[in-house]
This record gives structure tokens, C-alpha cells and sequence, in this order.
């Protein structure tokens, strides 16, 4: 089966046509490209479907017999440095592929409806494209150039899709955000890979593994230069996967389409970063210092994501830094070395992830339709609640994917993060600490954002009635700033009146508008009858093309932990995702300690499952339904009514929702450093220029102008002038004589 | 071998039917446009076709030479010929000067005049890109000021006069040294004068001499390409200058002071050059970051597309100061490169401006919905400028940059430094270049009724800018289509510094 091989360099070529005749086509033939919008969006589907076969048939051959291949050819050469091209096969290859054309299939589907009424749907889709060509490009890549190639590209595409929507200032500042901050990630990569290829002489993985392996054996090089090499290299998965210092772009590149969120912001692009971490674990490996900074760096962003994610009302927003805590998890996984636990997590993770966005995409155009389309409304969980009734679909894939996330134990999460867990045990006490703590927190947060969006009343009605922008009765006034007003059970009856009173009508206008779905097969907007607001302002759920790829994407969660557990218990290595990456962890020299405490990983579960079960807890103890459990008002009022102890507790829920809502102060930071550091200094040059530098040029130019001037005074053709002139001179040339020979 | 005099003819055609636009009949611009444009691709077509039969890529030595005694009193010759270095920026002059006269036609104030301008500097620039004569350098060096003199003081934008005159004052000042250098070394020695320069380049000096004569060239080029602090003049021409007159400085103007640099500072004063390298890292190092800098603080979009060049034209100090084979091969890319970009962004600059009328950027807003091809292309264009992957200005920076780390002349620390100051230029670039489209194109603005018809770019635009865009990608992906010409002569450059 080596012609397999051999043919895997059309991996990224396949999806490129598309971008690029859309982007022809929309230059010179705009209303043909246009006409045909939908064909283009079936081929690129169909093109990604096709380098799906072809890398699952590629993991197929790896699992029975593993094998790495790698084929070069000479992009450019001059005399002493020669750049190669090639690709580089091998199962963290394939896994990635996978896992990037089955969530760019199944994103793709779902956008061809989302997007369906956006002006730019062609465009949208000819950025995906290229996006995924360019990420599968970086998977395949087999030396450090082609990466940081795709890299960048990479950078590119997700700069475009995050401001996709160009009229909004918002997206318009959160794209060039995105790609500055991505670019200082990619200023640390090129310098630590030109400083490796300086060590080494090569770009390419695996030669330079060896070489440098040797050379820091041998003692021969710098140990202090190789570790400042590879904090540079590092500096890019950090800007990439957000890691601690440069995670800020992440929540902003909200501001893209829900689809983008959950392809490039959730699954791929910042799992790249994780990627090229396992990519160049070999490396990284035999620098201790780098492998600590790694997992310091992993702790730190898994702990300040999630306590970020707490109190954001923005729901997507939400996903992101939840996003960032899990890509810190498996960042801190590498940095402890399991290799495949990061791996594992980062598939579960996407997918589980993706689901998420996909569900908040969903929600976000049922609720469009009726608080318009403004981010910060439609996407506003304040305004969001009681959505289970009217989006039950949505509603259960939203539920399994925060199942998983939180790592409850037939989900896919649990499988991966439980293996990290019980790593850190092994590691450092400490980091395992804060590690079991967030995954409380992670519970917490998203069962807050499940709570708060699907039970409850439904608040943007309910704001209508009550007359009130805010209304004192909504729990998320806990984490508010004002004085959390004592409950008062009126409020709550009068809601659940008109949502008696409005659920027919709400669930008539969902009939109408399936019958009509079918029919048109155009998505609901159109039918939605405004005149009627006031009665039937209750969201119903999606087209059947976004539930489809839901429902497909729900099996993902529930059975994709099966690869990585062990279906025989006697014989380590008998899952399918070990057996993959074998061969990787063979390169790593490790030998398998981590999987034969086998009775560590099953007492563990225990303790996370239990801490994760105590944030669900605490989350429908803080943000539960007030009609659904009357029994737990006495809780509550008995905590309302004990004096300093909840003067205490509410310094500290602010002070909590102050350190969330205004990004721990790092984005304020950053502003008032660089961003105001920069247009200083771009002032201060510019001043520097005009004056000095440019104020030397117009001084020359003007004092020349003046001893023009004077000379042409003085020369100015008069003989008497010229005459006093020439006595005067001659005066004074006597009077010099005189004093200068008669003294 | 072949006798037809080629290169006499690719030099001497634009002029002398330049020279013809005068005596067409008076039937409006129409006729002369027309003209021109058939000059321009008729000549273009020529060049092509004279370099595809009669140029061997493999060999580094002087081709298609042509030497006619022209004044024999102190030996003064018409000699022309071309290497590896000098047929891309030939090629490149060809190019951009065709689709500057294109883009030209808008231009209605005395057009006969302004295409024979532009007409002469095209025989200026390929003159002085193929002679083989130092005085005839400087001659064709001379030739080419006065065009663009003329064509920013009477077609230029509100400050055309000082701008012009700044101009001019540069770069004759600049154009004195020069003067200076050619007579120098053209004197020096024997007792007839010697200005051919394929015997110059076997010359040694004493040091202190060579020294001098370095500083004279020296000055002379670093006006013109520009490096700070004589840099001034560029943003002022560039701001006031119409824009097919900036694709043209931008485009060619600025890249004749990096050939000279490679030409005459490299090739003849080896010497010289090994002992001023570390001058030239430092100063095309602190240009990178000063440009770069300069350019957020700058209202004007040409002003700062302008700036954006300063800070580019670094990287070609820094290919040339490091004394590779890489580095050098990277600056004559480079050298390729930006022609090509920053004249497709002069022309996407003055096409907006054409159309919105504001200059200033905080005065724009939300273009991106009347013109949204231009917006596209803006994009793309922008993106090439800050050296994505995959566009010409990648892989010239990123050969530049090992140029850099394998250069044997320097020590390890130096290297870092300056590798690590240039990295900065890589973060500052995308800050000024993506915010002056975010301030341009991005957000939404209401534009006044009566100036609201904005047409999207029409053909003619589009294909300006297509041709200019599929070059940029194809460098990108094949660098070879550039690196095969100047390979060879890079290696036969440097090797001279090893002897």
C-alpha cells in the first residue's frame, strides 16, 4: 500500500480549487459565482469528504502496521541553503487530518445554512476552504519552513473569517487583535527555528531531532542558547492555542460567525499550537527547562481560563475561555510528557467543543429573530433562559457536549481528561491541585452557561413584562455589582403564566415553520411574522440542516473516548489510539510507566468525578430555576437573611466577577503598555522625523535660500553700493595693517 | 553570437518614439494614450523576446555587449550589457512602466507631455540598469531625474513644488558624489582614463582611497534607495506625487540605488564593502524599526505606504551588508519583490483616493461595501507587504534572514541582535499595514449623497492589478523564476570577497 503514501501530498491540494475559482469567479464573474452559490458549497463539502476517505485509509494502514513516511522535493536552492517541500506521514498526521476534515465536513454542512442569507456566503465559504488547506497543509508539513508557512497562513485565514463581518467596528479591531498577537507568536517561532537551523543546519523534523540530541550529549553546544531557542519556538503555540501571555486574541475572535468559532477557534487552528508541541516533543524533551515552562505555562492558562469563563454573559465568549482551560490542559499534558493523553484530550475536545459551538450557533439564530441581530444582544445570556422548551433538540446536543466537557464518565472528555489528571499526580502535588480544582470550576461554569441559557424563564420576554432592562429577579444579578435584591416570588408566577399562555403559540409558529421548511427549503426568517412580536416572542429551533449536524456530531462525544480506552485489560497498548501512536512514543524513548498503574487511573475517577459533580451542584445551587425547585428557597433566604458572613460572600462573588469581566485586567494592561506604547513611540518617530531629520533639510534649504537672498541684496547692481563696499573693505584692510604692524 | 545591436535598441526605442508624440496629429489624449501603451508593450515585448534567445542563464558573465566608441578623447564608450543582476530589474522596469502608462489614463492635463516623460524614463531606467560604463551610468542616472522632476511638479497634488524641489535637491545633491566617485576612480591610476567597468572590477586601491570613493557612491545610493536619515524626500514625493508616477519611483526609482549599491559599492570596492558591512547591518536594522515605526504615526495613506517602503528597502541593506551568497540573493529578490508590491499599492492608493477623495485615513471609513474589489485586493496586497507566505515579500525576508545567521563575517552575538531587532520589524509591520485597511475599508460609515456613486474598479484597474498580483504569488510559490537569474552572479559577487 505504498502508493498511498505516495499519493498523501495531494492531502492540502484538494480543497484548494474552491477558494481559489470562488475568488476568480467573484472578481470577474460576480452574478454567475453568485447563482451558483450553493454548487460551490456542495463541492468544497464534497472535496473535504474526500480527503477524509483518503486519511481515515491512511490511519487504517497505520494501525496495523505502523510506519512514518516522509518524500521531499527541492523548492528552492541557492548555492548553500536549499529549501525543501515535502510532507511527512506519520499517526499524529492522521489524526489531525481526521479530526480536521470530519469537523470542517460537518462545520461546512451546517454553515451552508447559517450562512445561507449572508451576502458574503461565498466568500465565507471560500475562506473555509482555504483555511482547511492551509491546516492541512501544517499537518502534513515535514519541516520547520512548510510549518511556519502554513502557520502564518493559517494566522491569515483566521484573521479574514474573525472579521468576516467587516461593517462592525468590534470585529474590525478583534481581527487585527487577532493577527498582531499572533504574529508576536510567529516573531518567537522564526526566530527559534533560525536559531535551531544556525545549531543544527537543518529544517527538517527528524534530522534535526538527532543532530541536536547528539550535540547536547556531546556537550558541544550552548545549553543556554538551545533553551532560549526553544522558549522562542514555543512562543508560537502560545500566541496559537492562547496560551497565558498572548490568549487575549481568543475571546475577541468571537466576533466571527458561530461556524468559524467552533472550526478554527474551537477544534483546529487552536489545536495547532498543541500540535506542533507534539510535533516537536523530541526536541522539547531533551531541554528540561522547556518542558517545565510548558506545563508552567499549561497550569497557568488552565487555571485563568476557567476562573475568566465564571461570570462572562457573552455565551460564546464563555466557550472561549473555556476553550483556552482546555487547551491548557493538554498544553500541560505535554509538558509533563504524556504525549498521548494530550492527543487523546485534544480529540475529544474538539469535538466535544465543536458540538458546543455548533449547539450556541443554533440558540444565537433562534434568538436573532428576536432581539435582532446584534452580537451583544443575541448573544447575551442575560437575555437567554428557558430555551429547553423551545429548542429541545438543541438543547440535548448542548447538554451532551457540557456532559462531556465537565468529564462525566461515558463521555468522551472523561476519558482524556481523567488520563491527565492522574498524570499530574505523578508529576508535581501542586499542579495536580489546581488541576482537579479547575476541573471543578470547569463544571461550574458550564453548567452556569447550560442553566442560564436553557432553564429558567425565558428573559427577554420576561424583561418585556416586567418593564425592567435588568430585572432584580435574574440570578445573574449574584454576580452582579448592585446589592443582590432579596427574591420576590411575584415575578416568577407572572412568568410562568405567559409562558404557559405563549408556549401554544410558540409551538405553532415551530409547525408552520417546519411545514414551510420543507416546502421552500429556505430557513425561517422569512416566515417569521413580525407583526405578532409582541404575542409569540419565543424562539423555535433551527433548520433541519443545522439539527442534522448536531445529531451527527452528538455521536461524536459519546463514542470517540472509545479509542482511547483499553477494550483488553491485561494487555497495555491494546486501544486504538495507543496503538497509533506507538511509533511517536517509541521516538520519545518512553517507556510506558504512565499506563501500566493502571489501578491509579481507576481510583482516580472517583475524586474527579466527585469535584466535578460538586461544581454541577454548586451551579444549580447558584443559578437554578426559581418556579422548578421551591424547596430550595428557604436555602436561599436563609442565606440572604445572615448579615456579615454575606457581606463577605458577595465582596468576594465581585470581586470574582470584576477579575472576570474586565480579563483578569491583562487586556487593560496591554492597551495601556503596548497598544499606548506604540502610537506613542509611531508619535514621538514621526515628530522626530519631521522635526529633526526633516527639519535639517528645510534648514539647509532655507538658510541657502536666505544666503541667496543676501547675496543677491548685496550683489544687487548698484556702483555705489559697490563702491562703499570696497572702501569699507579697504578701510578696514588698513586699519588690520595698522594695528597689526605699528604695534 | 549574435551582432544585432539588442540592447541599443531596447534603450533608445521608448525615447526616440517618445520623441515622435509630438508630432502626432492633435486628436485629443485619445491617440496619444493609445500610443503609448503600444510603445510600452511593443518594447516590453522586444525585451522579452531579446533576452528569452540571446541569455544564457548559467553563465555569470556579461551578455548581449555592445561597445561603440562614442567620445574617444578620454575613452568614453557606449558600452551596454547585462548579467544575471541587472535582467531583473530590466525586466521588472518593463513591466512597470507598461502598467504605469496604463494606469495613467486618467491623466487629461497635457498627456502629450506626460506619456513622453514617461516614455524617457523608461530609456532612463533601462539605460542605467544595462550600461557597462561609469560615466554613461551616471549619464543615464541624470537622465532619469528630470522626468520625474517634471512629472511631479506639474502633475503632482497640492505641495507638488516643494516636493518636487526637495526631490530634485536630493538627489542632485546625492547625484554630485556620484559624480565625484565616478571621476575619482575613473582618473585614478593609469593616465588615460578608464571607466569601463568590467576593468574597474579588477582594480585595487589603496584603502584609505577606496574608503573615499565608497562614501561618495555610497551617499549617492543611499539617497536614492533611500536609507535614513536621507530619507525625507520619499514620503513627500510619494504623498503628493500622481500615482502612476509613485508606481514608477516606488516601483523602479528606488531599486536603481540598491543595483548601484551591488553594482559599483559591492563589485568594485570589495574592500571597502567588507569594512563598512557592519554599518550597513546596523543601519538597515534601525531603518526596519524606525520606518516601520514611523509609519502608524502618519496620517496620509501614501505617506505611509511610503514609510512602509523605507522600512522595506532594510531588508535590501541587510542583504547586501551581510556578504552571502544568501543575503545577496535575497536582496535582488527582495529588490523584485517590493517593485511589485508597492506599486500595486501606490496604484490601489490613488485609485481609492480617485474615487473618495480624502487623503487622510482617520477621514475614511467603510469602503468596503462600495468597492469591495478594491477592498479585496487591497487585502491581498497588504498581506504581501507584510510578508505572508506564499507572496514574493515572504521569501525574500526569509532569505534575507539567512543570509544573515550563515554570514561568516560576523560574531554570534551581533547576529542575534540584529536577527532579533529585525523580528521586531515583522511584528510592527502588520500594525501599521492591517490598521491602515481597518481604517480604510472596515466598519461603516454614511458618505454624503451627492459623492456617492462609487464605481467598483472597472477593466482596466483589475487587470493592472491582476498582472501585477500573479508575479507576487508566483515568486511566492516558485522563487526560483527570479533566484535562477541572479544565482550565478550573486556566488561571482561574493566570491570576490574570498580571495
Amino acid at each position: 500500500m505504498e502508493h498511498t503514501y505516495q499519493y498523501s501530498w495531494i492531502i492540502p491540494l484538494v480543497p484548494l480549487p474552491v477558494p481559489m475559482l470562488i475568488g476568480v469567479g467573484l472578481l470577474f464573474f460576480p452574478t454567475a459565482t453568485k447563482n451558483l452559490r450553493r454548487m460551490w458549497a456542495f463541492i468544497s463539502i464534497l472535496l473535504l469528504s474526500i480527503v477524509m476517505i483518503f486519511s481515515i485509509d491512511l490511519s487504517i494502514e497505520q494501525i496495523d502496521r505502523t510506519s512514518i513516511y516522509q518524500s521531499l522535493r527541492t523548492w528552492t536552492i541557492t548555492s548553500d541553503l536549499s529549501f525543501e517541500f515535502g510532507y511527512f506521514i506519520d499517526p499524529l498526521t492522521s489524526i489531525m487530518s481526521i479530526l480536521i476534515t470530519t469537523v470542517g465536513i460537518l462545520v461546512l454542512i451546517y454553515s451552508d445554512n447559517y450562512m445561507s442569507h449572508d451576502q458574503g456566503y461565498l466568500r465565507f465559504f471560500a475562506y473555509m476552504s482555504f483555511f482547511n488547506a492551509s491546516m492541512l497543509g501544517l499537518v502534513t508539513s515535514s519541516n520547520f519552513i512548510q510549518i511556519y508557512i502554513f502557520w502564518e497562513l493559517v494566522g491569515m485565514c483566521s484573521y479574514l473569517l474573525i472579521g468576516f463581518w467587516f461593517t462592525r467596528p468590534i470585529a474590525a479591531g478583534a481581527c487585527q487583535k487577532a493577527f498582531v498577537t499572533n504574529r508576536v507568536g510567529d516573531f518567537g517561532l522564526l526566530l527559534g527555528i533560525l536559531g535551531l537551523y544556525w545549531l543544527t543546519g537543518s529544517f527538517e523534523f527528524r534530522d534535526l531531532f538527532e543532530i541536536l540530541k547528539n550535540l547536547i550529549y556531546n556537550n558541544e553546544v550552548n545549553l543556554l542558547f538551545v533553551t532560549l531557542c526553544a522558549f522562542l519556538l514555543f512562543a508560537g503555540p502560545v500566541a496559537k492555542s492562547a496560551q497565558f501571555p498572548l490568549h487575549v486574541w481568543l475571546p475577541d475572535a468571537m466576533e466571527g460567525p458561530t461556524p468559524i468559532s467552533a472550526l478554527i477557534h474551537a477544534a483546529t487552528m487552536v489545536a495547532a499550537g498543541i500540535f506542533l508541541v507534539a510535533r516537536l516533543l523530541p526536541l522539547f524533551i531533551v531541554i528540561p527547562y522547556a518542558m517545565n515552562l510548558i506545563s508552567l505555562i499549561g497550569i497557568i492558562t488552565v487555571f485563568l481560563g476557567a476562573t475568566l469563563a465564571l461570570a462572562q454573559q457573552d455565551i460564546k465568549r464563555g466557550l472561549a475561555y473555556s476553550t483556552m482551560s482546555q487547551l491548557g490542559y493538554m498544553m500541560l499534558a505535554l509538558g509533563m510528557g504524556s504525549y498521548r493523553a494530550a492527543l487523546f484530550h485534544l480529540i475529544t475536545h474538539a469535538y466535544s467543543k465543536a458540538l458546543l459551538f455548533l449547539g450556541s450557533g443554533s440558540i444565537i439564530h433562534s434568538m436573532e429573530a428576536i432581539v435582532g441581530y446584534f452580537p451583544d444582544k443575541s448573544q447575551n445570556m442575560v437575555l437567554m433562559g428557558g430555551l429547553r422548551k423551545h429548542v429541545p433538540i438543541t438543547k440535548t446536543a448542548f447538554l451532551v457536549g457540557t456532559l462531556s466537557l465537565c468529564g462525566i464518565p461515558p463521555l468522551a472528555c472523561f476519558w482524556s481528561k481523567d488520563e491527565i489528571l492522574n498524570d499530574t499526580w505523578l508529576y508535581s502535588p501542586i499542579f495536580a491541585t489546581i488541576a482537579f480544582f479547575t476541573a471543578g470550576l470547569t463544571a461550574f461554569y458550564m453548567f452556569r452557561i447550560y442553566l442560564l441559557t436553557f432553564e429558567g424563564p425565558f428573559n427577554f420576554c420576561l424583561q418585556n413584562y416586567s418593564g425592567k432592562k435588568r430585572n432584580s429577579l435574574y440570578s445573574i444579578s449574584l454576580w452582579g455589582k448592585e446589592e443582590p435584591k432579596p427574591i420576590k416570588n411575584k415575578f416568577h408566577l407572572v412568568a410562568l403564566l405567559t409562558m404557559n399562555n405563549n408556549k401554544r403559540a410558540s409551538f405553532f409558529a415551530k409547525k408552520t415553520h417546519r411545514i414551510a421548511s420543507t416546502v421552500t427549503n429556505m430557513p425561517f426568517i422569512t416566515i417569521f411574522p413580525f407583526g405578532a412580536a409582541k404575542t409569540f416572542c419565543y424562539p423555535h429551533e433551527s433548520d433541519n440542516t443545522i439539527l442534522f449536524v448536531m445529531l451527527v456530531l452528538v455521536l461524536f462525544p459519546l463514542f470517540v473516548g472509545a479509542i482511547g480506552i483499553p477494550l483488553n485489560q491485561e494487555v497495555i497498548e491494546s486501544d486504538i489510539l495507543s496503538k497509533l501512536l506507538t511509533p511517536s512514543i517509541n521516538l520519545l524513548q518512553q517507556n510506558s510507566t504512565h499506563f501500566v498503574d493502571w489501578y491509579e487511573v481507576v481510583k482516580n475517577p472517583t475524586l474527579s468525578v466527585s469535584i466535578t459533580y460538586f461544581g454541577i451542584l454548586l451551579a444549580y445551587f447558584l443559578y437554578k430555576p426559581f418556579y422548578s425547585s421551591l424547596h430550595n428557597w428557604n436555602i436561599l433566604n436563609f442565606f440572604a437573611k445572615r448579615g456579615p458572613k454575606r457581606i463577605l460572600w458577595d465582596k468576594i462573588l465581585n470581586f470574582l466577577y470584576d477579575w472576570s469581566y474586565n480579563r483578569a485586567y491583562i487586556d487593560a494592561f496591554y492597551t495601556r503598555s503596548l497598544t499606548e506604547g506604540i502610537r506613542g513611540l509611531a508619535e514621538l518617530t514621526h515628530l522626530f522625523d519631521r522635526r529633526v531629520i526633516d527639519g535639517i533639510t528645510n534648514g539647509v534649504g532655507i538658510t541657502s535660500f536666505f544666503v541667496g537672498e543676501g547675496i543677491k541684496y548685496l550683489g544687487g547692481s548698484r556702483i555705489s553700493f559697490y563702491l562703499l563696499l570696497y572702501l569699507f573693505s579697504l578701510l578696514f584692510f588698513l586699519i588690520f595693517l595698522f594695528f597689526f604692524f605699528f604695534k | 553570437m549574435n551582432y544585432f545591436p539588442w540592447l541599443t535598441l531596447i534603450v533608445v526605442f521608448p525615447i526616440a518614439a517618445g520623441s515622435l508624440i509630438f508630432f502626432l496629429p492633435h486628436r485629443g489624449n485619445k491617440v496619444t494614450r493609445g500610443y503609448t501603451i503600444y510603445i510600452c508593450v511593443l518594447e516590453l515585448l522586444l525585451t522579452t523576446y531579446a533576452f528569452c534567445y540571446n541569455f544564457q542563464l548559467d553563465d555569470p558573465l556579461i551578455q548581449l555587449a555592445e561597445d561603440y566608441k562614442w567620445i574617444t578623447f578620454f575613452e568614453f564608450d557606449w558600452r551596454l550589457g547585462i548579467d544575471g543582476l541587472s535582467i531583473g530589474p530590466i525586466l521588472l522596469t518593463g513591466f512597470i512602466t507598461t502598467l504605469a502608462t496604463l494606469a495613467a489614463r486618467p491623466v487629461t492635463l497635457n498627456s502629450r507631455l506626460f506619456h513622453f516623460l514617461m516614455l524617457a524614463m523608461y530609456s532612463g531606467q533601462i539605460g542605467s540598469f544595462s550600461s557597462r560604463d561609469l560615466l554613461l551610468f551616471f549619464i543615464m542616472w541624470e537622465l532619469e531625474l528630470i522626468p520625474v522632476y517634471l512629472l511631479l511638479s506639474v502633475w503632482g497634488g497640492k505641495k507638488r513644488l516643494y516636493s518636487a524641489t526637495k526631490f530634485i535637491l536630493y538627489t542632485a545633491g546625492g547625484s554630485v558624489f556620484l559624480l565625484i566617485g565616478v571621476l575619482g576612480i575613473g582618473l585614478y591610476g593609469s593616465n588615460e582614463p578608464t571607466l569601463n567597468l568590467e576593468t574597474l572590477v579588477n582594480r585595487s586601491y589603496p584603502v584609505a582611497l577606496e574608503i573615499i570613493f565608497y562614501i561618495g557612491f555610497f551617499i549617492a545610493f543611499a539617497v536614492k534607495l533611500p536609507i535614513i536619515p536621507f530619507h525625507t524626500w520619499l514620503p513627500d514625493t510619494h504623498g503628493e506625487a500622481h500615482y502612476s508616477t509613485c508606481m514608477l519611483l516606488a516601483g523602479i526609482l528606488l531599486k536603481m540605488g540598491a543595483y548601484g549599491l551591488i553594482r559599483i559599492n559591492m563589485e568594485l570596492l570589495p574592500h571597502a564593502h567588507s569594512i563598512f558591512s557592519p554599518w550597513f547591518m546596523i543601519v538597515g536594522t534601525v531603518q526596519i524599526i524606525y520606518a516601520a515605526s514611523t509609519s502608524p504615526g502618519q496620517r496620509n495613506l501614501k505617506k505611509r505606504i511610503a514609510y512602509s517602503s523605507v522600512s522595506h528597502m532594510g531588508f535590501i541593506i541587510l542583504g547586501i551588508g551581510s556578504i552571502t551568497d544568501t543575503g545577496l540573493n535575497g536582496a535582488v529578490l527582495q529588490i523584485i519583490s517590493h517593485g511589485l508590491i508597492s506599486a500595486a499599492l501606490f496604484f490601489l492608493a490613488g485609485t481609492s483616493y480617485d474615487r473618495i477623495r480624502f487623503a487622510y485615513l482617520d477621514e475614511m471609513g467603510g469602503l468596503a461595501i462600495p468597492i469591495p474589489k478594491i477592498f479585496t485586493l487591497f487585502s491581498i496586497l497588504s498581506m504581501a507587504s507584510l510578508a505572508l507566505p506564499g507572496m514574493s515579500g515572504f521569501v525574500a525576508e526569509l532569505i534575507v534572514f539567512f543570509g544573515i545567521i550563515t554570514s561568516q563575517k560576523f560574531f554570534l552575538m551581533p547576529k542575534i541582535v540584529i536577527t532579533f531587532v529585525m523580528a521586531i520589524g515583522m511584528i510592527l509591520t502588520p500594525i501599521y499595514s492591517l490598521s491602515m485597511l481597518r481604517q480604510m475599508f472596515y466598519g461603516y460609515k454614511l458618505f454624503n449623497a451627492p459623492n456617492s456613486y462609487f464605481f467598483d474598479s472597472g477593466p482596466r484597474e483589475l487587470f493592472v492589478l491582476i498582472s501585477i498580483l500573479l508575479p507576487v504569488i508566483g515568486i511566492g510559490i516558485y522563487p526560483d523564476f527570479v533566484l535562477s537569474l541572479s544565482a550565478d552572479k550573486a556566488e561571482a559577487i561574493i566570491s570576490n570577497f574570498f580571495l
